[in-house]
């Protein structure tokens, strides 16, 4: 068993490391007590359903077992998880309402897709990955990104952003999306049994930013301090 | 092939666009914010320089002002009232030759009336321009004060220092020290209602601390920030102190009453010799 996966690691390393990665800002959470603020609670529920989905799809890979259902079963939760994390930084209702909502329609619009890519949704060794609903949640969370860094720049409540936790969780979901966000609609077509497409180092830039993601995460966190983020 | 070769560049480049963008909206994000933070302390500084030099103006005017009314009060009336205490005088010898008792009571009462006006000006005089303060230094004005404030009120006011001679210190900053302690005691007599009150002086290489305690009604400091209610009183303080980079702390003691400390960094007497604050003379006050 141990071979099928060291075998699977080593002829996948930068999508393994992506996946080993999420402990180092789990283990920060831990240790810097991160759970104080609301938003870096649900960015540990993140990170750890994140490690359990990606757990659970590095074995059926390992397996040769078709794992897309994991992977387009977790857009809605981690959507909601990180959209949440918005919800608990922004200020005005007019933001919060749009987070609530979009968190509804991006979890409506990835089951409708789902159903929209599977013509038949029980036959889960040919089922699919989702052709918009990926690419939505990317816009949508860099969307979110931006306003979020516009509503800091305008109240000038943060005298240091490289000392403040969020900003760090922000750049990386905000490189990590943006390396995403071509490639999403194109890997519903490359990611079958009978693909002919081969990508290249382009399939492997999203990891490599999931990784980097994973690394700001860590950055953000290690700067938490549960008294100075109060002020 | 052709075009999976194309579709791959196509969405590399893409990609790689995008990324850039998401670094460079990092980077602007970071720069411009750090931008608006110095550009806002800049103006605060600003601000805050421009207010304290208000206030500094606004507190030299006031005791310009008090220099002059003690100066009139001094060269004006305190002469008109010497010069009709000597008129009174040789008025007493005619009126005592006369023989009349009515009018020799009348002028006795006249002269005393005089006379106690006179002490009420050379007082008042006093009270505008502390004299003892730029001669002898704050200890002695305190002990001054006191004692004046002693005879006056059936109060007990206990004085005490943690060096025998207070160094002399710039002359804004023992007249700041002096205008609090005032300030403090008076609001004690008139709200504290109380009977005892304690004044400390400290001083150590870096810092000036004067407690004024009473043992009075005392106050929720607090609320009283809370609230808004801080008299002019308590707002003057905290402006002097502001032009000196000083602070006040305001405690309720365990046993009753209230105190406030107020701490002000050192700052010397230079070598020449202050100008004496002389009511006599007429020259503007450079505190």
């Amino acid at each position: 068993m141990f071979d099928i996966y060291s075998a699977y690691i080593l002829t996948n390393p930068i999508s393994s490391i992506a996946v080993f990665i999420t402990i180092l800002p789990i283990t920060l959470t831990i240790t810097r007590q991160a759970f104080s603020d609301k938003s870096l609670r649900l960015l540990f529920y993140y990170l750890v359903a994140k490690l359990i989905i990606d757990l659970t799809m590095l074995h059926f890979a390992s397996n040769r077992t078709n794992n897309l259902i994991l992977y387009n079963l977790s857009i809605p939760l981690f959507y909601a998880l990180l959209g949440g994390m918005f919800y608990f930084q922004f200020t005005g209702r007019a933001q919060k309402i749009f987070v609530l909502t979009s968190i509804i329609g991006v979890s409506v619009f990835s089951i409708w897709d789902i159903f929209n890519s599977n013509e038949n949704l029980s036959d889960l060794n040919e089922h699919r990955l989702v052709l918009y609903a990926k690419t939505v949640e990317g816009v949508l969370m860099i969307s979110l990104i931006l306003l979020y860094f516009y509503e800091i720049i305008k109240s000038l409540e943060i005298p240091n952003l490289l000392t403040f936790p969020f900003f760090w969780v922000c750049s990386g979901l905000l490189l990590y999306y943006s390396s995403l966000i071509f490639l999403a609609p194109v890997l519903h077509y490359v990611y079958t049994w009978d693909n002919q497409t081969d990508l290249g180092i382009t399939e492997v830039i999203p990891s490599i930013f999931e990784t980097l993601c994973a690394v700001l995460f860590s950055v953000g966190i290690y700067n938490f301090s549960p008294g100075s983020y109060a002020k | 092939m052709q075009n999976s070769e194309e579709l791959k560049w196509a969405l590399l480049i893409a990609s790689m666009a995008m990324l850039a963008m998401a670094f460079c909206m990092i980077a602007f994000v970071t720069y411009y914010q750090k931008k608006r933070f110095e550009e806002e302390k800049r103006i605060n500084d600003i601000e805050k320089n421009y207010n304290r030099l208000l206030l500094d103006t606004a507190l030299n005017s006031e005791e310009t002002e008090r220099r002059r009314i003690a100066q009139d009060l001094h060269d004006d009336i305190g002469t008109m009232l010497s010069l009709t205490k000597l008129s009174l005088n040789q008025l007493s010898k005619l009126v005592a030759n006369s023989g009349d008792e009515k009018e020799e009571s009348i002028m006795k009462k006249s002269q005393s009336l005089v006379e106690e006006t006179i002490l009420h000006v050379r007082r008042i005089t006093r009270d505008l321009v502390p004299t003892t303060l730029e001669r002898f230094g704050l200890m002695e004005a305190i002990e001054e004060f006191i004692h004046k404030l002693e005879e006056d009120n059936n109060l007990v006011i206990a004085f005490q220092s943690n060096t025998e001679e207070f160094p002399r210190q710039g002359q804004k900053l023992e007249l700041t020290l002096y205008r609090i302690m005032q300030e403090l005691v008076n609001n004690a007599i008139k709200h504290a209602s109380c009977t005892k009150i304690d004044i400390v002086l400290e001083i150590d290489e870096e810092m000036i601390g004067l407690r004024v305690t009473d043992n009075g009604v005392g106050f929720d400091p607090e609320k009283i920030k809370e609230s808004n209610l801080a008299g002019l009183g308590l707002l003057g303080i905290e402006s002097r102190l502001a032009i000196v980079n000083g602070t006040v702390q305001y405690e309720q003691p365990a046993k009753g009453g209230s105190s406030a400390i107020a701490r002000i960094p050192v700052n010397p007497a230079s070598g020449n010799k202050p100008e004496p604050l002389h009511p006599f003379r007429r020259e503007r006050v450079n505190i």
